[in-house]
């Protein structure tokens, strides 16, 4: 198997992951938390970050259908999962809550479920990219170095 | 750098107290204890727990940031360093008003907390 040819992947999809704004500085910064003694670091923050948020646009959710026009309680919970996307780097999809959390606070019915459409679509993308990145690190395995042997013939 | 320092991490979202305690840990030798909402983060010092430095979240169920803040000065804790933390830039003056000594936006970086943990060293060892 090439596991360079992996991590040369995993390598442009992360990057492309930054260029296309799903991405901030604050995912490095996670990634760097990774040492010999939690190698998968980083993957697993994702995965909590993903099984949380799960639950937490569930809650938005219900909160939108049980508490019609509630608006502070719908930003409450929309906070919480703006707070999660920070911790990883998820920008896009932090953007999205912030366009909701503002909708919340001019009371816009419409323009929250808008942006709520939009967080799930961006939380969708995010997991299935994310997934993809960490399947082609798994993969290619540990970074090996590969001595060089120059000798005659 | 290394630390012996005590951290308390008052947060409830499971996501953000993971990296923040990996944060401390790894890169400044931190002890840490963490805390889901401001009446645990109470209740700890009232068992009569002490810490150097406390990192606080604004919005949890329970009992706010702000309002364990003060409470915790209150009862007489006046030397640990307390950091307020949220992704709102409004919650500093409610910390700083609760007692804070200083407010940091989130994300938490390495930049920002790196001067912090050192002066909290620096008064513990004078």
């Amino acid at each position: 198997m090439d596991y360079a040819n992996l991590r040369r992947q995993a390598a442009s999809l992360k990057r492309s992951l930054f260029d296309q704004g799903y991405l901030d500085e604050q995912f490095c910064q996670v990634e760097d938390l990774q040492d010999e003694a939690s190698p998968n670091f980083a993957e697993e923050v994702v995965s909590l970050f993903f099984k949380d948020s799960a639950r937490l646009v569930t809650n938005i959710e219900q909160a939108m259908e049980k508490y019609p026009k509630d608006f502070n309680r719908w930003d409450a919970h929309m906070q919480q999962l703006r707070g999660s996307c920070f911790s990883i780097g998820a920008s896009k999809m932090n953007n999205e809550c912030t366009s909701f959390r503002n909708s919340c606070r001019e009371e816009n019915a419409e323009g929250c479920r808008r942006s709520f459409q939009k967080v799930k679509r961006e939380h969708a993308v995010l997991r299935q990219k994310l997934e993809s990145y960490f399947q082609l690190l798994r993969q290619a395995g540990p970074a090996r170095t590969t001595a060089v042997r120059s000798g005659g013939k | 750098m290394a630390s012996s320092l005590k951290a308390l991490l008052v947060e409830d979202t499971a996501v953000q107290r993971m990296v923040l305690s990996a944060l401390l840990r790894k890169q400044f030798h931190c002890e840490i204890t963490m805390a889901e909402n401001g009446k645990e983060a109470v209740d700890m010092f009232l068992e009569g727990n002490t810490f150097d430095i406390v990192f606080c979240d604004k919005d949890m169920p329970i009992m706010t940031g702000p309002e364990a803040v003060g409470k915790i000065r209150a009862m007489g804790a006046t030397d640990v360093k307390i950091v307020g933390v949220s992704t709102d830039f409004e919650a500093m003056e409610a910390f700083m008003s609760a007692g804070a000594d200083v407010f940091v936006p989130k994300p938490i970086r390495l930049d920002v907390v790196e001067p912090m943990i050192q002066e909290v060293i620096n008064k513990k060892n004078n």
